[in-house]
């Protein structure tokens, strides 16, 4: 391919001159280290005569006479230029650009040099993570920005990552996910598929990604006005070379498996405690150990040890004069630890640009992908859960039973009976029957293409034209087995859906440079529009003729009751936008922006808002009374800016939306809107500091920054009397800040020729907090309680968001078993295992049966907030001759989680399997512990199910070995006998997630959902992987 | 030189339009899954639509789990629920598995779903009445239909209204007994509320007392008689005939004199069941009557509507649009309460049904039901619970697949038994009509009623009589919830009290406490019974309309 290209820029030069030529010109370009520089422009100054050296740096160019200079370039060097004169023999140095001077940070709608960057913006080199065996980047973003959270719930190899930069910026609407663009297209995310997870931003191939920019403050975001609330994202996507052809294979291969199981009972111990239950309750006790002695560990059954995971990607890129191209293909196979849950990716990118002239450049870039993803039924307390089914099923039930018509341990539609003398209880289902049978398949195909033409009519001006297309289709089949499990009640379901969503934008702009002595400015200006159709219907049948149609899709006239479903939605954003930089001398900065948004969720008379946005800069390094010479950089820079937040649907609009009676047509309120909504506002404040010392070998960067959210539209719970549908109007009510400290550190401590090692250090504090609600009859109110009818948590002033809200454990009373909790007056109550009533002790060891009295919603405390505190990373890369490594390590803290499957699951009181925690039980009095005796029956009495408490309020914080990587590059003398073509070879092994240090007693201590809440979450993976990486 | 001049002015022409071109039309969107209010009432066939969406308000409201995850369907609040809460809090059926757990063992708090839900969905319901009543009287007004029309859709809506308020006070509120109606009862919301400006009356409207709530009632159920017909209606325009079978689901004169009947039965006022009854039921029975001939009962025809009971007890069962059933809430394939509520899944055995609410041996085994009563073999089944316990199961509700099993709410046969009642009440001693009545129902379910059915020497005293009937509609309504409504109003009886929430058969274990045999005594039930002065018996009043709302009073204790 290279011998191609190459072949080919030479046919095209010798016919450009083959009239002409003069003399030859031969030479030696070197960089200056005395090393050849392959690849580098050599030219006629008048543009005509050009050619590239090769990997020796040397080159040879015939000229006329007429040319008079030559000139030399290469990206990340210095231009050079040299006059001919007499010379036949040409050789030039050229000088790498610094790269920490030079580094760019895209801007949105742009590229800026950082140094004149008066933002809050972190850069993530994609080198750091391409290689880790991911299906998708969001969860590769751990640990590698400052204020950037990354959570990843869960060993699901299709679900997407939260993202929250700086903190969660939204109340009960609008969603707190960050804008995510790609190459200034903002792209389609979330979990989108009807049947399974489905993660859009696993269509983006990593290692298709050159850099990744997150802007965080108000003055960066602002020029994205409303859709900048949640900061946002910026992805670069590789580009070709001028001149140089690079083909790299890469592969990366492993295995993956769940950090720890569930601690559950085995057969013994299952019998016991369930026995003891009813015998407790005055019942017989039905469990029997198995005469086989079966002792089934139902998570061996859902959870594969060693999942093979892999990607390969080939890609080719490259560049004449005037055009470079990209292009990469994409093979990905991530098997994940569940073991019906699969994601495989197919991924092709094609980027290509092209110079028409001096003042006509045009490009494409294109991302085809497919994704093919498996799943289960993965709720937490569903029959068919995995998760939940593993850890309830009964440790004394074989999973296969001869007898049976299926062959699988099945009685009724629940669990086989075994020994017992009942079955489980609730028809948890046979889990190994339902993962081998039911199915859950996405076939998902998306195409991102954007198209784009740039003028630049003056120097210094561009005009940039892009049209871009976004398009996710969705084709989702659920299967049910009519014979056990979700399908039995209707005798068998099979479903096809079909969903496609289709994004355009367009986007007009310009940029104008120009530089005037030491006064420089950039200005931005342009208009955006942005469509969007969600097109969804699906097709299901139930009671099929036989389980032979249930394979692939719903098979015509198979099903007796047939349904469909169908919707369509359309929304519309529409900007403009316009933005001033201007600097004084490399020393002053200012920036200045607006943007007006239109926004088709509101209201005609309020649908605009205007979004402006400032910030300073200042770099006393460069003024004259700095002297000394250690701090080598210094930056200070504030800024402040006004965003709104983009909202979707039509949440002014009361509507009627379809309700059926039966099969009789009927329409009912759906939503009670509200046409005095206006746009939220969030006010942006920053303020911070670069710094770099010791030769530039230092880079600090602290930030302090503030988010005053204000007009917060709010779900302002109405009376459930009024019968308003889901029992809210939204209003733009609430306040709330967040804000915090942002530290980030990266420093070459020991940098030598064969000897480097970087460390890079990054640190994030961060509260929210409420700052006031909605008023009702003229009182300010403090709390919403239930926020997403969840009733774990509340909104109250004063407090984080969504605070963990519950009652105060006080642990078992020795003398009887039962829980105790303290009241709000700091008296003791005990709750009565047997029938749930509340009685006054007077200490933990009172033998007596108090007054009785309540335990009720006045009782309740704040137990917590549900985002972290504080978090960061700690990365250590050292690199020795050929070898490398790099450490990361990762934390997080000042959180807490409500473990529901702990209170629900693990400590059931249900003839169902429990945790090994329930070994602590009560027993006897005098026993001290904080599980209290079993009841049978009475687990909402017991562990308060559907309320937090702290007894199952736990502490977030951790630590965890994230990644270790080791890689080896092969020496060029290693590889002269490839010269031709093996230019490199990386070989590598990794771990990822090897360990966590934590008191979390759950799976992991990041299964928790926005509201904090772990509810049988998939344990955690952790992958071993190795590869390679060879270019050619 | 010249030509790149050319192609940058034309792009730069091209940009500038572009730039024009972001015309504000591209805001201008209005959802197509939905109708803006404005428009829901805009013609004749979509006011028809809002009267069938309250019905649908009726049947499968949303439900929400409370635990912050996805909201479902499970028939609330009459689609299933009402039924499967009303029997839960009785003590002739038992619950097996988690799903009525807190319901049964009377562990509600305010903030367990299943009484939060009832709540909330009743006042939907109530809600969606009012703001059809007033977007059907806005289309009288501009001409869209016309007064009539207006009269019979309002009525429907009226006659919802007055149902879920009295839904709402047999679990939220004591019974009409306790001081004459002069406890709280619900609010009664008898205006639309459709807007924030519109909470503010709702705010300042606390719980009327439970005899307000009665005479509203009454008064939406006079005005319903007064203005459904008989039958139902064709549709307007087209004078399309209505769908097959709707004066089984929506509602007809005699099921607004029913609901009458039955609401009156509440307060105790016996004379006017029985003026409500003498509407339905004919004063003469028609010859041959009381020769006994077989399927006499079905001979006695409401002069309203024609209702007649079927000639077996398992007729209105298996037919949803018998000629017994008065008024249902419709279920079907398509649109119905969902695996985790339809009747068949909950109250149907381990296989094909869920087996989570069995039969209580206590009822099973009650002398007063006969062992040859053809409602033991008809209706019920042999099967295991969902716990895998031998047990017995109704056999009322059996589309396990479909789950389309209309939810009965007023049977002709409720009709002839609550007659039954209030004759006997009323009576100075042993009322023939009374065991007329009694008989009509009973006897299509015995051998030989000729020989085996009531007479007035069956009795001791009054007393008796009104007893035997009181556990005939057990029998008889055995898994259709109306259980608790007889608890509830007969707890301050000062002679049928049950004394509050009886004891019942201790949760999860269908047959605990004896086994199922025919005739045998009453098994000692381990679940004691809560005493009707216990804060238990009542409902609490949801803990987010106390927050949201706190001129609601909570119920005392919780």
């Amino acid at each position: 391919m290279r011998k191609l290209i190459l072949t080919l820029s030479a046919v095209f030069v010798l016919i450009l001159h083959a009239a002409a030529q003069d003399r030859t010109i031969t030479g030696k370009v070197l960089n200056d280290k005395g090393g050849p520089v392959e690849g580098a422009s050599v030219t006629s100054n008048d543009g005509k005569y050009g050619t590239q050296t090769d990997k020796f740096g040397t080159y040879s160019l015939k000229i006329p006479a007429s040319v008079k200079a030559l000139s030399f370039s290469l990206v990340n060097f210095e231009n050079e230029s040299r006059t001919i004169g007499k010379n036949t023999v040409i050789n030039v140095s050229m000088k790498l650009l610094d790269s920490k001077l030079q580094e760019v940070v895209v801007v949105g709608y742009g590229v800026q040099q950082k140094k004149a960057f008066t933002g809050s913006a972190s850069k993530v080199d994609a080198k750091e993570f391409s290689q880790l065996v991911t299906p998708s980047i969001d969860k590769q973003l751990q640990g590698r920005a400052a204020g950037v959270d990354v959570t990843n719930a869960g060993g699901l190899v299709n679900t997407p990552a939260k993202i929250r930069i700086r903190g969660y910026n939204a109340f009960t609407v609008g969603g707190a996910d960050p804008l995510i663009v790609v190459d200034g297209v903002p792209i389609i995310t979330g979990n989108l598929a009807v049947a399974t997870n489905s993660n859009a931003l696993g269509d983006i191939n990593p290692e298709d990604i050159e850099t990744i920019d997150v802007l965080k403050d108000g003055s960066a975001t602002a020029i994205y006005g409303s859709r900048g609330n949640q900061g946002i994202i910026l992805i670069t996507t590789k580009k070709g070379n001028k001149g140089r052809t690079n083909i790299n294979l890469s592969s990366t291969f492993g295995f993956s498996s769940i950090v720890k199981q569930f601690p559950v009972l085995d057969a013994t111990q299952f019998v016991t405690i369930a026995n003891e239950k009813f015998t407790n309750a005055a019942q017989a006790g039905p469990a029997r150990l198995d005469p086989a002695g079966t002792n089934t560990n139902w998570q061996d059954n859902v959870y594969v040890n060693s999942a093979f995971v892999q990607s390969t990607t080939l890609s080719f890129s490259g560049g004449t004069n005037k055009s470079t191209y990209y292009f990469s293909m994409n093979y990905a196979d991530n098997q994940g630890v569940v073991r019906s849950n699969h994601n495989r990716d197919y991924r092709i990118r094609a980027n290509i640009e092209q110079e028409a002239n001096k003042y006509l450049k045009f490009g494409n870039n294109l991302t085809l992908s497919r994704q093919e993803n498996k799943d289960q039924n993965n709720g937490s307390n569903a029959l068919s859960g995995a998760t939940v089914a593993a850890l309830r099923d009964l440790p004394n039930v074989a999973i296969m039973n001869p007898a049976t018509a299926t062959g699988y341990n099945i009685t009724g539609n629940a669990l086989g009976i075994g020994a017992n003398l009942r079955t489980i209880d609730d028809n948890y289902v046979n889990i190994a029957f339902v993962l081998d049978n039911n199915k859950f398949y996405a076939d998902d195909y998306r195409i991102l293409d954007v198209a784009y033409g740039e003028i630049t009519p003056l120097k210094g001006l561009k005009i940039r034209s892009q049209f871009s297309v976004d398009y996710f289709g969705d084709n989702s089949f659920v299967g049910y087995d009519p014979r056990h499990g979700d399908g039995f009640s209707g005798n068998g379901l099979a479903q096809n859906s079909y969903q496609s969503i289709l994004r355009t934008n367009i986007q007009n702009y310009f940029n104008y440079n120009k530089t005037y002595r030491k006064h420089s400015i950039f200005l931005t200006g342009g208009h955006e529009l942005q469509q969007q159709t969600t097109r969804v219907y699906s097709a299901t049948g139930q009671n099929i003729s036989d389980l032979f149609f249930i394979k692939e899709s719903l098979i015509s006239l198979t099903p007796s009751t047939q349904s469909v479903t169908g919707n369509y939605t359309k929304s519309a954003l529409e900007s403009v936008f316009g933005r001033i930089n201007y600097d004084f001398d490399n020393k002053y900065f200012i920036q200045a922006s607006i943007r007006r948004d239109g926004q088709s969720s509101l209201a005609t008379d309020r649908r605009y808002g205007n979004f402006p946005g400032v910030s300073i800069g200042w770099r006393p390094s460069r003024e004259k009374f700095w002297k000394t010479k250690f701090f080598n950089d210094l930056k200070l820079k504030a800024s402040y800016a006004v965003t709104g937040n983009n909202l979707g649907g039509f949440l002014y609009l009361s509507t009627y939306g379809s309700r059926p009676y039966g099969n009789v047509g009927g329409i009912a309120v759906s939503v009670v809107g509200n046409p005095a909504l206006q746009w939220e506002q969030t006010k942006k404040y920053d303020v911070g500091f670069d710094l770099s010392f010791w030769k530039s070998r230092v880079n600090v960067s602290v930030d302090w920054f503030k988010n005053d959210l204000d007009h917060l539209i709010l779900g302002v719970p109405t009376p459930m009397s009024a019968g308003i549908p889901g029992n809210v109007i939204n209003e733009n009510v609430g306040t709330a800040e967040n804000r915090g400290i942002e530290l980030s550190l990266n420093m070459d401590v020991v940098k030598k020729d064969n000897f480097n090692w970087n460390v890079n250090f990054n640190y994030t504090n961060i509260t929210n907090k409420i700052k006031s609600l909605y008023t009702l009859n003229g009182l300010p109110q403090t709390e919403i309680t239930n926020p997403l009818s969840s009733p774990y948590n509340i909104i109250r002033v004063g407090q984080p968001i969504f605070a963990l809200y519950g009652y105060q454990y006080a642990g078992v009373n020795a003398a009887n078993g039962n829980p105790c909790y303290y009241k709000a007056d700091g008296s003791l109550v005990q709750r009565n295992v047997a029938n749930g009533t509340y009685n006054y002790l007077l200490n933990l060891n009172d033998p007596n049966i108090g007054v009785g009295t309540t335990l009720t919603s006045a009782d309740k405390v704040i137990l917590g907030s549900v985002n972290p505190t504080w978090f960061g990373a700690f990365t250590n890369r050292f690199d020795y001759k050929q070898f490398g490594m790099e450490v990361m390590f990762r934390f997080s803290g000042g959180n807490k989680i409500m473990n529901v499957t702990r209170q629900e699951v693990l400590l059931n009181q249900k003839f169902a399997n429990n945790g090994t925690e329930i070994l602590d039980r009560w027993t006897k009095p005098g026993d001290i512990t904080s599980t209290p005796r079993l009841y049978y029956a009475n687990d909402a009495i017991i562990n308060q199910n559907g309320e937090a408490t702290s007894r199952f309020v736990e502490k977030g914080d951790f630590l965890r070995l994230q990644n270790v990587v080791l890689d080896y590059r092969f020496p060029q003398s290693a590889l002269a006998h490839f010269h031709d073509y093996i230019k490199s070879i990386r070989v590598y092994v990794q771990a990822q997630n090897v360990f966590v240090w934590t008191q979390y007693k759950g799976g992991d201590p990041e299964n928790y959902s926005n509201l904090g809440v772990d509810a049988t979450v998939t344990p955690a993976i952790r992958t071993i992987s190795a590869g390679f990486n060879v270019g050619f | 030189m010249k030509s790149l001049k050319h192609i940058t002015a034309i792009l730069l022409i091209a940009f500038t339009t572009l730039l024009m071109a972001g015309c504000k039309k591209s805001l201008e969107l209005a959802p197509f899954n939905a109708f803006a209010d404005q428009t829901a009432f805009s013609t004749p066939e979509r006011c028809l639509l809002a009267l069938n969406g309250v019905y649908d308000a009726a049947q499968s409201g949303d439900y929400d789990p409370l635990n912050g995850t996805a909201h479902s369907v499970r028939g609330y609040p009459f689609g299933a629920a009402s039924i499967e809460q009303g029997d839960m809090r009785g003590e002739d059926m038992v619950n097996i598995a988690t799903f009525y757990q807190i319901t049964y063992q009377a562990t509600y708090s305010p903030v367990s779903p299943n009484n939060v839900n009832m709540w909330i969905n009743l006042y939907l319901l109530i809600n969606k009445a009012n703001l059809s009543i007033d977007g059907f009287k806005l289309a009288q007004s501009t001409g869209i239909i016309t007064g009539p029309w207006e009269a019979q859709y309002e009525a429907e809506c009226r006659f919802l209204r007055a149902m879920a308020h009295h839904e709402l006070l047999i679990h939220f509120a004591r019974p009409y007994l306790d001081g004459n109606g002069s406890q709280l009862g619900v609010p009664y919301h008898d205006y639309a509320i459709g807007s924030s400006a519109a909470l503010v009356r709702v705010r300042s409207q606390p719980r009327d007392l439970v005899s307000v709530c009665y005479d509203k009632i009454l008064a939406d159920l006079d005005y319903a008689e007064a203005n459904l017909g008989a039958t139902v209606p064709s549709t307007l325009p087209g004078n399309i005939p209505p769908p097959t079978g709707a004066n089984t689901f929506r509602a007809t004169k005699a099921a607004a004199i029913a609901l009458k009947m039955r609401v009156k039965l509440h307060k105790g006022d016996w004379a006017g069941v029985i003026a409500e009854g003498n509407k339905l039921i004919p004063a003469a029975f028609p010859a041959p009557f009381p020769v006994l001939t077989a399927n006499y009962w079905t001979g006695i025809v409401s002069p309203i509507g024609g209702w007649k009971l079927e000639a077996l007890p398992n007729g209105p069962f298996t037919n949803n649009q018998s000629t017994e059933s008065v008024f249902s809430i419709k279920n079907d394939a398509l649109d119905n309460t969902g695996v985790n509520a339809a009747l068949a899944q909950m109250y149907g055995p381990n296989v094909p049904g869920r087996g989570l609410a069995s039969i209580a041996p206590g009822i099973y085994n009650n002398p007063l039901w006969r062992c040859d009563d053809t409602r033991r073999s008809l209706l019920l089944i042999a099967g295991a619970s969902n716990a895998n316990t031998p047990s017995f199961f109704t056999k009322k509700y059996t589309d396990y697949v479909n789950q389309s099993d209309y939810a009965p709410m007023i049977r002709y046969a409720e009709v002839i038994l609550m007659q039954a009642e209030a004759e006997a009440r009323n009576a100075a001693t042993i009322s023939q009509r009374a065991i007329d009545l009694l008989n009509l129902v009973r006897n299509r379910a015995i051998p030989s009623p000729a020989t085996n059915q009531y007479t007035a020497a069956s009795f001791t005293d009054k007393n008796d009589l009104i007893a035997k009937i009181l556990y005939e509609r057990r029998i008889e309504f055995l898994a259709e919830g109306k259980r608790w409504g007889d608890i509830h109003r007969l707890a301050l009886d000062p002679v049928f009290s049950p004394g509050g929430i009886p004891a019942k058969a201790v949760n999860g274990y269908s047959n605990a406490g004896g086994t199922y045999v025919c005739g045998n005594a009453s098994p000692a039930y381990a679940q004691l019974p809560i005493a009707y002065g216990d804060f238990r018996f009542l409902w609490p009043i949801p803990q987010d309309e106390r927050v949201s709302n706190p001129i609601v009073a909570q119920n005392p204790g919780y």
